[in-house]
């Protein structure tokens, strides 16, 4: 590549440049990567000694275990509505802020504040709003006693865990989306107006098909990143219960390697969890990714 | 030649003379009160002689102490010493990476401490692998002023007498008579032990690797299958119903009447609550003889791989904080027990123990040291602090009436015997000391 471009005289000068960032990622990505490979092969002991070579042996605990399979599926579902919701809800937003509202350049901008706050400290905001006690729900439970529980009840918990994750996901998507729908030119909107066009027609059949890119993109994020980014969540509001209810998978991960120091478990899910995710990033690129038309 | 020898001497003198002054680590997992009682053991050490300092590391917590040392042994960057909770107890026994206290030591009384606290800590031939530091146990809490209000006079001393109490609360319009986290501490292990029915095989787990649990059926059961009743009448409430969230705190609030709690909060409750606290041995079943309780808290232990020097000073340290004084000022700073009978006697015969903050050292030791069987130890049973989650996980389903009770304890056994499996095959051929 050095030698075909122009802006670098030496072959070595790119390498050097990127030698920093590579070095970063083989010692906190691959190496750990590797590491979890290795561990998921053997019966790993927590201070280390006498590790035994066990084969596939943890995957076969591991898939075997209904544990495993109850946490894969609440990832799944969790993944699904957390997403979809994560996405649609600032869709409505950016298609309502698009019809030149007043004062949407700088609501854009305080929109997007949210996304700095840490899982946590979002995790423990929404705990005291969805307190059954004293939260926002509380006279709920006056009318009805014992209708809102997240401290009991495994689906409140989830409920109010999803909550916290679409809150947490809104501001983001809302500017991605929003500026593509700003990208669409004026031109169209009028000639479809002229057409007899109703809003929700050029809704459908303008603005959501040209922000498709966006869209991809956002939906992409928030499939990954769901799946991951729900940990701290979960550890500041419901620490996996109750009755395991949030346990996700990748919380699972965490108290099994960290609380129960089963290294080879916690290794041997972690790999199945990175596999998962990067087929499911595969799956949206390869066959979702091709629909999708770039240039207008 | 000669020379060479007299220099040879010379330079082993040079390294020999400092080796017995070191600098080492204390790792520990407590905040609050007991950190700083901690800190204060250790300044007072590092000031009664010159020739060690230790520096005491707070962790954030027993179990981010583990994860911290497991990592920091396996890079070996680990301290000397380490404090841990009872619950990991076998996870640091089979791991390699300590050394037993009682080969450190020719000259300590290890008999002198009490019985509960040896017996958590002690390998099947009955020697300390780790220096009890900080210990508690379960005792029983009343708000006398709401049983008065309900006409009691009496503490209850028997599960029936508690239920009985809980009713006449309830009938004077009390919402919350007895209230409980139903953390398996409380209402698993501490109440195997003084009902002395064992939760798994082999004793607790202390005659073999291969043990299986077994609180799936008998006494144990029964009490699980009974609070859950309990708290269907309305007679006891779990820390999730209550407004406190928390169990203690709804005590210390006054929003409930009675619990079962750690010696350590009782300066809490008396903080709050004043005379109206009473405070007794955790309620038995009619019938049934009672044993000893199980020591909650802290030891310390040793870790392998460091020089004589530094072994000499955490020798030094555990000497130092076993002296009698210094027990009796822990005591007094964060309301744990005295782990040696030397200790609560100097207590006793200075005539403190009647002081309020010693209100709970002689009871939470006449309970640890009341008579035990060989199922009364302790527990000695691997991955032990995740089976506490996947306890917690089966009986919170049963009490959320997603299961019931009994479905719930035998998925907790059959999970628990999973991980038990596991540990087998982790530590094969390892035996147990």
């Amino acid at each position: 590549m050095a030698d075909t471009n122009s802006q670098f005289n030496s072959r070595w000068l790119p390498i050097a440049l990127a030698l920093p960032q590579l070095l970063l990622i083989f010692l906190f990505f691959y190496v750990p990567i590797y590491m979890a490979f290795f561990w998921s092969l053997s019966l790993e002991r927590p201070f280390g000694g006498g590790a035994e070579f066990v084969g596939l042996q943890n995957y076969a605990r591991v898939l075997n275990d209904a544990e495993f399979w109850k946490a894969t599926w609440r990832t799944v579902v969790f993944m699904l509505i957390g997403s979809s919701l994560a996405v649609i809800l600032p869709l409505i937003l950016a298609v309502a802020a698009d019809r030149r509202v007043r004062l949407a350049y700088p609501a854009r901008n305080v929109l997007v504040w949210p996304k700095a706050v840490a899982g946590a400290s979002i995790g423990v905001v929404f705990l005291f709003i969805f307190n059954p006690f004293i939260g926002i729900l509380a006279p709920l439970n006056e009318v009805y006693p014992g209708l809102w529980q997240p401290g009991l009840d495994g689906t409140d918990a989830f409920i109010m865990l999803i909550i916290a994750h679409v809150w947490g996901g809104i501001p983001f998507n809302f500017v991605i989306l929003l500026a593509g729908l700003q990208a669409v030119p004026q031109s169209f909107h009028h000639s479809a107006a002229m057409d007899g066009a109703s809003a929700w027609r050029r809704v459908r059949d303008i603005q959501i098909p040209m922000v498709l890119p966006q869209l991809f993109l956002v939906f992409v994020l928030e499939f990954t990143e769901s799946v991951t980014a729900a940990f701290g969540l979960i550890d500041a509001m419901t620490q996996g219960g109750p009755g395991g209810a949030t346990t996700l998978l990748v919380y699972k991960i965490y108290v099994d390697g960290f609380k129960g120091y089963d290294l080879s478990g916690a290794a041997t899910q972690s790999v199945i969890l990175m596999v998962f995710v990067l087929s499911l990033a595969a799956v949206q690129f390869f066959i979702l990714e091709r629909k999708i038309r770039y240039e207008r | 030649m000669k020379l060479n020898t007299i220099s040879t001497a010379a330079l082993a003198l040079a390294v020999a003379a400092p080796a017995f002054a070191a600098d080492i680590e204390f790792w520990y997992g407590n905040g609050g009160r007991v950190e700083e009682a901690i800190q204060a053991h250790c300044e007072a050490f590092n000031a009664s002689q010159d020739d060690h300092t230790i520096t005491c590391v707070g962790q954030g917590g027993y179990e981010a102490g583990m994860q911290k040392a497991i990592a920091a042994y396996r890079s070996q960057q680990h301290p000397v010493m380490i404090q841990f909770f009872d619950a990991g107890t076998l996870d640091l026994m089979l791991s390699d990476a300590v050394v037993p206290v009682h080969t450190l030591f020719d000259d300590v009384d290890w008999s002198d401490y009490n019985t509960g606290a040896k017996g958590y800590y002690q390998t099947s031939t009955g020697e300390l692998f780790s220096q009890p530091y900080n210990g508690s146990t379960l005792i029983f809490y009343a708000n006398m002023d709401q049983l008065a209000e309900a006409g009691v006079t009496e503490m209850p001393e028997t599960w029936e007498q508690v239920i009985e109490t809980a009713q006449a609360l309830k009938d004077n319009g009390h919402a919350c008579p007895f209230v409980t986290d139903a953390h398996p501490w409380r209402v698993l292990e501490q109440f195997s032990a003084r009902h002395g029915a064992p939760i798994a095989s082999n004793n607790n787990g202390y005659t073999g690797l291969d043990a299986e649990y077994t609180f799936n059926q008998g006494i144990i059961a029964q009490h699980m299958v009974n609070l859950q009743n309990w708290r269907n009448e309305g007679l006891v409430r779990l820390a999730e119903d209550t407004e406190a969230g928390n169990y203690t705190r709804a005590f210390y609030a006054g929003e409930c009447a009675m619990m079962e709690g750690s010696t350590g909060s009782y300066g809490a409750a008396f903080e709050s609550l004043g005379e109206a606290v009473r405070i007794s041995m955790a309620p038995m079943y009619d019938g049934v003889e009672r044993k000893n309780t199980y020591i909650g808290g802290a030891s310390i232990w040793v870790m392998k791989g460091h020089d004589d020097a530094s072994i000499e000073a955490a020798k030094a340290f555990l000497d130092f904080v076993r002296q009698d004084d210094q027990q009796i000022a822990f005591t007094e700073a964060t309301g744990y027990m005295p782990v040696t009978m030397s200790a609560l006697n100097t207590l006793v015969a200075s005539g403190r123990n009647e002081e309020l903050v010693f209100a709970t050292a002689e009871m939470g030791v006449e309970s640890l040291n009341q008579p035990g069987t060989d199922a009364t130890r302790g527990i000695r049973l691997g991955f032990y602090v995740q089976f506490r989650d996947i306890f917690k996980e089966e009986t919170q389903k049963a009490f959320a009436g997603e299961q019931d009770m009994q479905a719930a304890l035998d998925n907790a056994v059959a999970r628990g015997n999973e991980l038990l499996r596991r540990f087998e095959q982790t530590y094969q051929g390892v035996q147990l000391p």
